[in-house]
């Protein structure tokens, strides 16, 4: 009897789905025995499923497993602290025969309740991220930390800070509060909206890893958006810049893995159908007037993605697009962005306008963009000397080797403009 | 082609770190693969061996025992031409021969 296939990340994505599952029937306070117990069911899967074959339902048999470790072990811990029965809820039946316990629907509502679970406002932001990392996409500590490019007893803190908030939590906090849902829809927003961005703008990461993230960001906040707590415009419109930068991902880098320039990219590659399904979530993003930092980024991908070259891209629009984006969510990197269309735009010499004056933030400052920006658009201007001071500053803070040789490539002096 | 057994043993030194899921995906297919390439060879994919005793002349009340699961993982017969061959089998099977485990092959001379 040979093995049958599993889908792509079945594991990954039944843990994060028994997770949420479990922890609504138990209580997020037990979220360690929950982990733990999804753990050993995939354990016992892997052990038994390549002896015997798959059952007929593999996500009801893991649920089986986990369901029984869970309670077991609560059980346990009840009868030692002499607690009672309160969460020994119903027997639900050996692995092999059990009833079928949970419908589409109710899986999309857990995941989705997980994440408000982890943005939980006492929650750090960067604690929120992991956990929701761990506990809905399935990666482990030492994977998360290869994607954060972070240490793993940097990611272990963080979780644990984020547990003990959990295990704070009073018993049986089933359901949150309407008013907790849209009191937090914002930063789940936010943290879909990171986890995507670690994933596609990480210079230090492969591209499998990368497009992985990206592809759980995509996951997840679709779930978001077809659901009725999450649709709202903002969530279209971020959804929408995920597909939108998605689609291009491929065509960022040459064959042997270097970076490409946006002009030098092939757009044979970029993924029309992608492109299709960012633009639709985009039109259901226009209705009503709300107008989110995701709607101005969103807007600006789908310029890119429509401009049949580098050429003809409509750089007014994309510098309109850059200016409430600076409005809405002001950061100095906006304005270096604006920069950078105002100069396709209108020319080098204006582009170099919109930065007069303009004191960057350390942060930026010592950032190979800023200097690269800089040499790029005094070497258009016919500048030289500025020009080559700025570009060693940006060879010199380059992340990694790909970005260096991309930018010797692109800030040589005399390279015809 | 005669049978030989195979005991999966537990090695001191073993790291004690648990398997991602999506590591676990990639063990199962990778387990998948090896029982395609062997299957004219696994005769038996036996299984997990659980709690045992060593039974002997001596009375019961007396110990030490050997409690078998401390030493023994698990079990399987594959059939070969030759030990070299089982154990290649053996060797190629995914997780069986890593740090902290190991496989012990035993020709079974049947009369």
């Amino acid at each position: 009897m040979s093995t049958p296939q599993l889908v792509e990340h079945f594991f990954r994505h039944e843990y994060g789905r028994l997770v949420a599952t479990l922890c609504r029937r138990v209580g997020v306070q037990h979220i360690e025995v929950v982990e733990d117990a999804v753990q050993s069911a995939l354990m016992a899967a892997l052990q038994s499923w390549t002896v015997v074959g798959l059952p007929d339902n593999p996500s009801a048999w893991l649920f089986r497993v986990a369901h029984n470790d869970v309670v077991g072990e609560l059980r346990q811990r009840a009868r030692r602290r002499s607690i009672l029965e309160q969460y020994a809820t119903e027997d639900i039946g050996t692995p092999e025969n059990g009833p079928e316990l949970f419908l589409a629907r109710e899986v999309q509502d857990d995941l989705l309740r997980m994440l408000f679970v982890c943005c939980d406002e006492a929650i750090p932001e960067q604690s929120q991220l992991e956990l929701a990392l761990k506990t809905l996409c399935g990666f482990d500590i030492r994977e998360i930390a290869l994607r954060l490019f972070t240490s793993e007893a940097n990611v272990y803190k963080r979780l644990g800070r984020a547990r003990s908030r959990l295990r704070e939590l009073p018993p049986r906090t089933d359901g949150l509060t309407g008013e907790q849902i849209s009191s937090r829809l914002p930063t789940v927003r936010k943290i879909l909206y990171l986890v995507f961005t670690e994933g596609y703008l990480s210079s230090h990461a492969e591209t499998v890893i990368r497009r992985e993230l990206c592809n759980e960001a995509i996951r997840l906040a679709a779930i978001l958006a077809e659901h009725p707590i999450g649709q709202a415009p903002e969530t279209f419109a971020l959804l929408a810049l995920m597909h939108l930068h998605a689609a291009r991902m491929t065509a960022r880098q040459h064959g042997s893995g270097g970076l490409l320039l946006l002009e030098e990219q092939d757009r044979d590659l970029w993924d029309r159908q992608q492109i299709q399904v960012g633009l639709v979530w985009l039109a259901r993003s226009a209705q009503g007037d709300v107008f989110s930092r995701y709607h101005a980024e969103a807007g600006i991908a789908a310029e890119h993605c429509l401009a049949p070259s580098f050429h003809e891209t409509r750089w007014d629009k994309v510098v309109e697009c850059y200016s409430l984006l600076e409005r809405i969510a002001p950061s100095a990197i906006h304005r270096l962005n604006r920069a950078v269309a105002v100069a396709e735009w209108q020319g080098p010499a204006a582009g170099l306008a919109v930065l007069d004056g303009f004191e960057p933030p350390t942060w930026l400052a010592g950032s190979y963009m800023w200097a690269a920006v800089l040499a790029d658009l005094h070497r258009r201007c016919g500048n030289a000397h500025t020009a080559n001071g700025y570009r060693t500053l940006a060879c010199k803070a380059a992340p990694t080797p790909a970005v260096k040789e991309l930018l010797q490539r692109r800030l040589q002096i005399g390279n015809a403009d | 082609m005669p049978n030989y057994l195979c005991m999966q043993r537990s090695l001191p030194g073993g790291g004690s770190e648990k398997p991602s899921p999506a590591q676990m995906q990639e063990m199962y297919a990778k387990f998948g693969a090896w029982r395609e390439k062997f299957k004219e060879n696994l005769v038996d994919m036996g299984g997990k061996l659980g709690a045992g005793r060593l039974v002997t002349t001596a009375p019961a009340t007396d110990g030490p025992f050997v409690e078998v699961k401390e030493l023994v993982g698990g079990y399987m017969i594959v059939s070969a031409e030759s030990l070299e061959e089982a154990i290649r089998v053996a060797r190629e099977c995914p997780g069986l021969v890593r740090p902290g485990s190991g496989v012990e092959v035993i020709e079974i001379h049947t009369p």
